[in-house]
């Protein structure tokens, strides 16, 4: 079950990669919907075996690297942290494979695009069943190149390319960090499996690596390490830029990756090494503050974009950062549960988009949608729903965990996760706000779309429905189920050990004491962000441009980015550009092909072209060669062993 | 004066000088018959220094398949193939002052070594048991102690057979063959035919 | 008599003696058969040859020297018969389309490998100096044979002759260095010469050395290393192209086999000696074949090249006599040799209406024509020149791993230099399939067995860094084996005995 679950994905990918051609569109389809759904099902079963019964196991499949005291082995490690991402991974998945059927049908590469979403999955799931760091990050590349892969497409469309490229090279980044915190992690532990190092942290506590001559905290540094990985996958803020951008990919693609499940890799990387980040408490604070500032900041620019992914894209960052300062506050738990919760109705708001987007024979602009409500009832819906749970509304599945996020973040008691606490109620409301403005602008009012495409607009078929409504059952109920096994009373029996968290830092406990009004402020937050969206945008919609006067350079920070685009390309792009120019000209140019093609190459040549004279075809040549290599070499020996005789 | 006990070192030395002056002989002769000629007084000479080693079997050996069967093919060879030796040792005279430089590094360094070795000792003598002849010891040892060595040695000729059969044997289309099973199968009916001649027609 | 020949004593050597049974029913079969039974008799070659390497791994293994001291068959001589034999039934798979394509079918070619086969599991044995050149010879005569066989093409005779001439050149150093090996110590059996030499001193001492070295510049003549390697180019590109692939996978093992039992027996005591000998031979072979193999144009000679260069690799862990240099260099081998194997099907499937093209030239464009084969040829490339993750980098990887151990600093800067340079000239052969003008297409139909091998081999190549260590254990045993005291076993049984 384990192995079906893990590699049918795989299994697809192969079939559908090597015979797409083949077999035909309908067959490719089918047959990766079909392996993604058995997948599924597998990971259900799995889930109530390993968490219900705790019976969490590693799977070992054959040892990989067996040098000196490096030995790493292929294994799946099937533990309660496992399964949840198993199980998140796997039914979004399945929900937007069946939904690309539909989807992608006016495509021409559908077997491609099929084959390289299983491909996903199943880097997808062998970086959260790895056992130890080396295989980790074999799928956290893995992910890396599929969306890659899937991002550029459309590759076609130039600004897809680069977007694909930039996602590529941002994320090189954050795995150089990661690089280097397994190699910081061997450094210490001596080993890269999991279960060595986890028991091995107490022993190493007190460790330091020493650089230019400064004594650092080790378990801090490979903590930061770490986390600057983590960043770069889960976009937070600096290593973020790529993510917008990479809504060029169609959007299932979106839905998939850069919603619910790569992006949140970052989080159950630091999740995964909670029993490290534990004796960690200065990178936990860093987590912090920039799992904070992440979030409301991504939340201030989602309030002005127009564009409907991306705005939805940049609310995914803001909820990235609400799980990350979630775990800086050891709030581990709250931080999984908000991760699976968030896939379900982001994945159901992407998706929701990309109907939309179907809808308006791929309009993505906002400005040029509205009343669309009466002509999509279906999608409205569905979208409402997903609204709701993202604006944090009681009942749906956000309220749940993001109220835990907040009052863990408040029950933390220290300046940091109190700076948390205020951010995140800040970008609440923001959340709340830029939800219903999406919602308002795109299904109300008026239409302000051309008329030829409102003549085409349409409900999607049933087969982009269906997985639609299986996520709106997440949406909606996965919060108040899962409630009481993520991060209510029975968190114990459900996590047993595979999240860590020591007792003085045991924030979540904390947080079922904290003041009422703690618990009811992001409530407040919420309704009334919407109804300001409502006021705004619905009843008096001349506001809007009132305030974008009044706040100017404010709304210009926002809608630019904070500028972090301009920055980045005047402080790196530029300057890696002239410093490659210069080591073009100057250094391959002059130095190296001076000395190597024209000079070292050249010399080679002739010294080939010497040898091969030597070979001239004639035997006593031969002949007369080894003679003469024989008397040299006995030459050698006897003047060696016997220069006194002569 | 010469002794008796002196004969065997005599006879040494003479087979041994002519052997030397013969072997040079060979390879510098001009017609190539007489080089032949030389290396078959080569091998007479070696069997001779074999024979004072009292290993006459191994001595007759060396005549019986070395002169009498090599080399007289070789003179065949010789004397059937026109090839002009002259112009295909031209090139190689340009070496001979390099060749001889070597050999006598080589010479010297070997002198050097069996001087030290041997100093004033002759020869080592093989162990003879006086009761038996060297063909017969060899023959205790062949198939018993050499067993492997012996049909290793028949393997070589095996490989050298086949060798020389699928390198030269080329099946001819007009070659008339005989046909042992077809000439006995012949019945009177298909060899003979009696014709009656009338007188003064012919056939 | 305790030394009576029955089948029972003989079991160590089944496979040998199985091996010389399969010839001789060959070549009665053939004999009667004619030329066209060679199907027949490859197809039941290669059967044969699984039955020998079933008898090989039942063989009853141990260091006690058979059939009055002549041959040994213990852990180390078995695995390279294992290696042997798969080489061996990938030659007849290679060769046996070619036979047929090239109108040139005689039944002696799967008993010619053959017999050179048996000559080779006879020196990997041999534990006697007569048995060692005795096995020499049975495979060098094969071996010849092999070269001019194809004997209507002048090259293919040309190759021949050279190859025998020159062979008889070593042989004759090998002779030589024998004679002075008895003169000098009075014994040829391994065990007594090792025992002997280690306690001779001075002059007799250098006597000996002095046989060492004929012997090893014959043995050097045979696994082609640099100087002694002249006749290779040539050999490999007169004999026709199974016949090269041949060349290319068995016989340097099995001499590099003979050779190391020869330097870790009875030349031990000798080590100075040879490891400075032995560190020549692979600088050198390194060196020239990366400089030689820049201007060629002939891929056969190109191959050769290569085999030389990858012979000088190889004999970087053999300098420091440790288990994990000769592990090293096993285990480099068998990655050189899976990876040769494909690229020599490769240069098989190359052919229009049964004329093979050897030339560089002839590669252009094969990227258009047949974009399998070149995606094939080019991932064995990259192998070759060692880029990561294929498999030919952890070979390399792991011999420069070992020298750099051993505090081998140049050695290790040359080889790694070296592969830089002859990296450029399996690049080549990437950039003429790729971006050359393309050339008419060859023809279809490369046969199962070809397919077979190249897919197997590039397969090898991309996936083996899954299993990096995969064949290291098999390598290490052999090391470990071949390094083995005798006379601890020795002592072992006569307490058992008691």
């Amino acid at each position: 079950m384990d192995y079906i679950a893990v590699f049918t994905p795989l299994v697809t990918f192969l079939f559908v990669g090597l015979f797409g051609k083949s077999i035909g569109d309908k067959a490719s389809q089918f047959i990766t919907c079909a392996g993604i759904i058995v997948s599924a099902v597998c990971s259900v079963m799995l889930f109530n075996d390993v968490i219900l019964h705790a019976n969490s196991r590693i799977l070992f499949l054959s040892s990989w690297i067996d040098v000196g005291t490096f030995s790493v082995e292929w294994s799946l490690r099937i533990d309660q942290l496992t399964v949840v991402m198993m199980n998140v991974i796997t039914i979004v998945s399945a929900c937007v494979h069946v939904y690309s059927v539909g989807y992608m049908s006016h495509d021409k590469a559908k077997a491609r695009f099929m084959a390289y979403l299983s491909l996903f999955t199943f880097a997808m799931l062998m970086l959260v069943t790895s056992d130890n760091l080396l295989q980790l990050f074999f799928g956290w590349e893995g992910v890396g190149l599929a969306s890659y892969l899937l991002i550029g497409f459309w590759n076609h469309k130039e600004s897809a390319n680069a977007a694909s490229m930039k996602a590529f090279i941002v994320n090189r980044v954050g795995d150089f960090g990661l690089a280097l915190g397994i190699m910081a992690i061997f450094m210490i532990f001596g080993s890269v499996n999991f279960s060595t190092i986890f028991e091995n942290v107490q022993a190493h506590t007190g460790d330091v690596i020493k650089f230019l001559g400064h004594e650092f905290h080790a378990l801090t540094v490979i903590g930061l390490l770490l986390f600057i990985g983590a960043m770069g996958k889960s976009a937070q803020l600096g290593l973020h830029t790529w993510l917008p951008d990479a809504m060029e990919g169609p959007t299932p693609v979106s839905a998939l990756i850069h919603a619910a499940t790569m992006v949140t890799a970052g989080v159950f990387l630091v999740a995964r090494f909670s029993p490290l980040y534990e004796y960690a408490p200065d990178a936990l604070m860093v987590v912090t503050l920039v799992g904070g500032t992440t979030a409301l900041i991504a939340a201030t620019i989602a309030m002005t974009q127009f564009d409907i992914k991306r705005v939805i894209a940049y609310s995914t960052m803001s909820q990235l950062g609400y799980m990350f300062f979630a775990l800086g506050v050891s709030a581990y738990g709250a931080a999984m549960f908000h991760l699976m919760t968030h896939a379900f109705f982001k994945a159901l708001l992407f998706l929701g988009a990309g109907s939309v987007i179907h809808a308006m024979s791929d309009e993505q602009d906002m400005r040029n949608m509205g009343g669309l409500w009466t002509k999509i009832p279906v999608t409205y819906c569905l979208m409402w729903i997903g609204g709701l749970a993202l604006a944090g509304i009681p009942l749906f599945a956000g309220y749940y965990s993001k109220d835990m996020i907040l009052e863990s973040a408040y029950a933390d008691h220290t300046w940091f996760g109190e700076y948390a606490f205020w951010a995140g109620i800040a970008a609440a409301f923001m959340t709340a706000f830029y939800t219903w403005r999406l919602m308002i602008l795109t299904f109300h009012g008026k239409s302000r779309a051309p008329i030829e495409v409102q003549k085409k607009i349409h409900e999607s078929p049933k087969i982009m429905l269906f997985p639609l409504m299986v996520l709106a059952m997440g949406a909606v109920f996965s919060g108040a189920y899962f409630y009481d096994g993520f991060v209510g009373e029975g968190r114990t029996h459900f996590w047993e050990s595979s999240l860590h968290v020591l007792p003085e830092n045991d924030t979540i406990e904390n947080a079922h004491h904290v003041p009422e009004w703690v618990k009811s402020l992001p409530l407040v937050m919420g309704v009334s962000g919407i109804a300001l969206a409502y006021v705004f945008y619905l009843f008096f919609p001349v506001l809007p441009s009132i305030f974008r006067k009044i706040f100017m350079p404010f709304h210009l920070l926002f809608y630019r980015k904070w500028f972090f685009d301009e920055i980045y390309n005047v402080f790196f792009v530029k300057t890696a550009r002239g410093l490659g120019k210069l080591f073009w000209k100057r250094g391959d140019k002059a130095l190296i092909d001076g000395l190597g093609p024209d000079g070292l190459s050249s010399l080679s040549h002739r010294i080939g072209r010497r040898l091969g004279q030597m070979q001239t075809g004639f035997i006593y040549h031969y002949a007369f060669v080894m003679v003469v290599s024989v008397v040299g070499l006995l030459s050698w020996v006897f003047l060696r062993t016997n220069g006194g005789i002569l | 004066m010469i002794t008796p006990d002196m004969l065997p070192s005599l006879a040494f030395y003479g087979f041994a000088f002519i052997l030397v002056v013969s072997a040079l002989g060979v390879i510098t002769a001009k017609n190539p018959v007489y080089s032949v000629l030389l290396l078959i007084l080569a091998f007479f000479n070696a069997a001779g220094l074999f024979v004072l080693l009292g290993a006459e079997f191994v001595a007759m050996i060396l005549v019986i398949v070395y002169v009498g069967a090599v080399a007289v093919l070789f003179l065949f060879v010789v004397m059937m193939l026109d090839v002009d030796f002259k112009s295909l040792r031209k090139g190689a005279m340009h070496y001979v002052p390099l060749g001889v430089l070597l050999g006598g590094v080589l010479l010297i360094e070997l002198f050097v070594l069996f001087k030290a070795r041997f100093g004033t000792e002759v020869f080592p003598q093989a162990d003879t048991l006086p009761e038996i002849s060297n063909t017969q010891q060899i023959g205790a040892v062949l198939y018993t102690d050499y067993i492997f060595a012996f049909q290793v040695a028949g393997l070589i000729l095996l490989v050298a057979m086949i060798g020389a059969i699928v390198l030269t044997h080329r099946t001819r289309p007009n070659v008339r063959r005989q046909n042992v099973a077809k000439q006995n199968a012949t019945t009177q009916e298909d060899a003979m035919e009696i014709q009656q001649v009338e007188t003064g027609k012919g056939i | 008599m305790n030394n009576m020949l029955t089948l029972t004593a003989l079991q160590p050597l089944w496979a040998e003696l199985f091996m010389a049974m399969m010839v001789m029913g060959f070549l009665i079969f053939g004999v009667f058969k004619g030329d066209q039974s060679t199907r027949l008799l490859t197809f039941l070659g290669i059967l044969g040859l699984f039955f020998v390497s079933v008898l090989l791994m039942n063989a009853p293994l141990g260091k006690e020297p058979l059939l009055g001291g002549m041959l040994v068959q213990d852990v180390f001589g078995r695995n390279v018969k294992l290696i042997l034999v798969v080489a061996l039934a990938v030659s007849y798979m290679l060769s046996l389309k070619y036979l047929y394509d090239t109108g040139f079918v005689k039944f002696e070619f799967p008993i010619l490998i053959l017999l050179a086969g048996l000559g080779m599991f006879l020196m990997v044995s041999a534990h006697h100096l007569l048995s060692f050149y005795m096995a020499l010879e049975l495979q060098s005569l094969s071996l010849y044979i092999l070269a001019a066989f194809h004997r209507n093409s002048a090259k293919s005779a040309e190759a021949g002759i050279k190859y025998f001439i020159l062979g008889a050149l070593s042989s004759g150093l090998i002779l030589f260095g024998i004679s002075l090996l008895y003169g000098f110590t009075g014994v040829l059996d391994y065990t007594q010469l090792g025992q002997i030499i280690a306690e001779l001193e001075g002059i007799e001492k250098t006597g000996v050395v002095f046989g060492m070295m004929f012997l090893m510049a014959g043995l050097a003549f045979k696994i082609s290393a640099v100087p002694f390697h002249m006749w290779t180019p040539d050999v490999y590109e007169g004999a026709s192209l199974p016949v090269t692939a041949f060349f290319a996978l068995a016989p340097k093992l099995a001499a590099l086999a003979l050779l190391l039992r020869l330097l870790v027996g009875p030349f031990e005591a000798l080590v100075t000696d040879w490891q400075m000998v032995i560190m020549f031979l692979s600088v050198m072979s390194m060196v020239w074949a990366a400089f030689a193999g820049l201007v060629q144009k002939n891929l056969k000679r190109l191959m050769a090249y290569s085999s030389i260069g990858n012979m000088g690799y190889a004999l970087l862990g053999v300098v420091m006599l440790t288990t994990e240099g000769v592990t090293a260099t096993f285990f480099y081998l068998m990655l050189y040799l899976i990876m040769v194997a494909g690229v020599f099907a490769v240069m098989l499937c190359m052919q229009r209406d049964g004329v093979v093209f050897k030339q560089i030239e002839d590669l252009a464009g094969l990227s258009k024509n047949h974009p399998k084969l070149a995606y094939a040829m080019a991932l064995l490339m990259f192998s070759m020149s060692g880029i990561p993750p294929l498999s030919g980098f952890f070979g390399k990887m792991i011999v420069f791993q070992e020298v750099v151990a051993q505090e081998m600093y140049v050695l290790a800067l040359v080889g790694v230099l070296t592969s830089v340079v002859a990296a450029y000239y399996y690049l080549r052969i990437i950039k003429v399939m790729f971006f050359d003008a393309p050339d008419m297409p060859y023809s279809k139909g490369f046969g199962v067995f070809r397919n077979g091998v190249i897919i197997v081999s590039v397969l090898f190549a991309v996936f083996y860094v899954l299993r990096p260590d995969a064949l290291l254990p098999f390598a290490r045993t052999t090391a470990t084996d071949l390094l083995t005291p005798p006379a601890i076993i020795q002592t072992h049984d006569i307490q058992l005995d008691n």
